[in-house]
């Protein structure tokens, strides 16, 4: 019989192969992906339009987020329930890579679908206003766009457990939706927010890194008093912990539902 | 006690080795005063498999056989005892062993319905580390042995219930496993995929691979399968080739006996012939029919009809016992 060898990058990369296959055989997507990020870019465009450019771009920035964080920090985990209800969960747990492998490859295209829902975003908004947006930097900005979707994986990642954990988990997403949009600062500044939310959303990566890109967008802005640099030392240092934790996460996950033994149920 | 006690030595030259093997599932009904229920799938089961062997088990509907599976597949911990495959323990080595091992349960689930099933292999391929210059020949050469070589690149989504299945037994061939698990590979299958399914099964076994098969069907075991256990309620009643199962039972000779009002005095005799170790009846409308097992190869038809006299009516007759026959004792002789 043939000796095999599992290998992460192989699982890592098959798994991205098999996201984008499924992506691109279910065009239900293509709402999600394109059509709403077109939807929320027109709605905040409209809203803002006569108030400045800054403003703007500040609601298109809001717009952006809401198409891609959703896609990005749940997309994982929702393809996780489809393990679930497929079945294919208990055969994806039987081989010898872990499952965390698999969910990091799905993470990375909802991230990059969620990136084209951004663009799409900011694209048709500038191509609808007649005046340019003035962006700060627009180098840096393209950058933190995407350090903000790496930011939001490394959350999803550690979410899309919960999936693996329980078949409720669309119970915990759908509460957690508006939640995590609005204590991130993806629509409003966390300094807008009541004081109590602020040590909770400093715990998460995409509230620094989405007050770095303003920094970086937004000419005059001034959001969290330390700046930033500090934004995106906080930003990658909550990422990190939130990676690191990813592995032991899935292996706690991974030990409880073969213990219990309803990774059948959906 | 999970794992290996260091006082447990499995038999080196077995493929699989349990002990006292127990799995209790614990469910949750009710939101604030919840009430736990717990169910024992697996009661104290030991089981010894040779390599190279196809070990068939049987039982009913929730007797324990898929939950049996499933441990020794690495998927379910077990709750306590030992269980060792390929030398390994299910629960410390896990790792080690899924390389080794091939699972395919079967049924509609478990693939990706909106790619290919060449795509489905594919992504198991990676997941197993199959070697990227051998993937694709072994991809094609499975699929042409399952018999979907023409359908390969079809969506699963158009394959049939026999496809689906063919394309797990593929999935789960693909990485040259020693020891494959079959859960109920044939259920729901027409009877030329069914039949297709049963010559494909004993092709592995010439090449040499082990094969734990759980199935519900009688005719199903006695063609394929060495050895058979049955299993009811979570123990393994009765482990034994058919041969040695029919002995078990009371014999391989078995009467039929349809009549009408038998006084249980004329059963009590019947009973008490020389030769018979069981006897059984079986209502059909005001038809009785008795089951007869029979160890003496001296009693003869005639003689159990003298037995019954003042029943004109009489219809006698006599078969081999069938495994279906021992599996019917076995089964409805366990307490519960």
């Amino acid at each position: 019989m043939g000796k095999v060898e599992p290998s992460r990058p192989r699982a890592f990369l098959a798994s991205v192969r098999l996201s984008l296959l499924l992506f691109l055989a279910d065009p239900q997507w293509v709402i999600p992906a394109t059509i709403a990020p077109v939807i929320f870019g027109f709605a905040a465009f409209e809203l803002y339009r006569g108030s400045g450019a800054t403003l703007v771009l500040y609601a298109i920035l809001g717009a952006g987020m809401m198409s891609m964080w959703g896609q990005t920090l749940y997309g994982a985990g929702w393809a996780t329930g489809q393990d679930r209800e497929l079945g294919t969960l208990e055969p994806t747990l039987s081989t010898p890579t872990s499952y965390l492998w698999v969910v990091f490859g799905r993470i990375v295209v909802n991230a990059v679908t969620g990136l084209v829902g951004g663009l799409v975003v900011f694209a048709v908004v500038s191509f609808a206003y007649p005046h340019p947006l003035p962006l700060r930097a627009p180098l840096e900005f393209v950058l933190l766009f995407a350090f903000v979707l790496v930011t939001l994986a490394s959350v999803g990642l550690v979410l899309s457990a919960v999936y693996v954990y329980t078949r409720y988990a669309g119970f915990i997403n759908n509460f957690g939706e508006f939640g995590f949009y609005i204590i991130t600062g993806s629509m409003f500044p966390v300094v807008l927010l009541p004081f109590w939310t602020s040590p909770i959303a400093l715990l998460l990566p995409p509230t620094w890194a989405l007050d770095a890109l303003r920094y970086a967008a937004l000419p005059g802005y001034t959001g969290f008093s330390w700046g930033f640099t500090v934004d995106l030392l906080g930003a990658l240092g909550t990422m990190l912990v939130y990676l690191a934790a990813a592995g032991s996460v899935y292996h706690r996950v991974e030990q409880h539902v073969l213990t219990v033994g309803n990774l059948q149920e959906y | 006690m999970v794992g290996a006690p260091s006082s447990f030595v499995p038999m080196v030259d077995s493929a699989i080795s349990v002990r006292q093997l127990t799995r209790v599932y614990s469910s949750r009904k009710g939101f604030l005063f919840s009430e736990v229920t717990r169910t024992e799938a697996l009661r104290g089961v030991d089981l010894e498999i040779a390599p190279g062997e196809l070990f068939g088990l049987l039982g009913p509907n929730g007797a324990g056989k898929t939950t049996l599976a499933k441990v020794l597949s690495t998927l379910l911990i077990p709750t306590s005892g030992s269980a060792r495959v390929l030398g390994l323990d299910v629960v410390r080595d896990a790792q080690r062993l899924r390389p080794r091992i091939g699972l395919v349960l079967g049924g509609e689930r478990g693939l990706y319905y909106r790619v290919s099933g060449r795509e489905n292999l594919r992504y198991f391929a990676d997941l197993y580390g199959i070697p990227r210059g051998e993937r694709e020949g072994r991809i094609s050469d499975m699929l042409e042995r399952v018999g979907l070589g023409a359908a390969g690149d079809q969506r699963v989504e158009e394959y049939s219930r026999g496809m689906k299945q063919k394309l797990h037994l593929a999935r789960g061939l693909l990485h040259q496993p020693e020891l494959l698990f079959l859960d109920e590979p044939t259920i729901g299958l027409d009877p030329k995929s069914a039949r297709e399914t049963r010559k494909f099964v004993r092709a592995l076994l010439a090449e040499g691979v082990t094969i734990f098969l759980t199935t519900h069907y009688m005719f199903e075991a006695e063609e394929l399968c060495q050895r058979i256990a049955v299993i009811s309620k979570g123990k393994i009643v009765a482990s034994d080739t058919v041969a040695g199962l029919r002995h078990l039972v009371g014999g391989d000779r078995t009467f039929e006996i349809d009549g009408y009002g038998f006084e249980d005095a004329e059963l009590a005799r019947v009973k008490a012939l020389p030769g018979v170790s069981r006897l059984v009846t079986e209502e059909f409308g005001p038809r009785l029919r008795i089951t007869l097992r029979v160890r003496s190869p001296e009693l003869e038809l005639d003689r159990v009809a003298k037995a019954l006299p003042g029943h004109p009516e009489l219809e006698v007759r006599e078969r081999r016992t069938a495994l279906e026959d021992i599996y019917l004792d076995l089964v409805e002789e366990e307490p519960n």
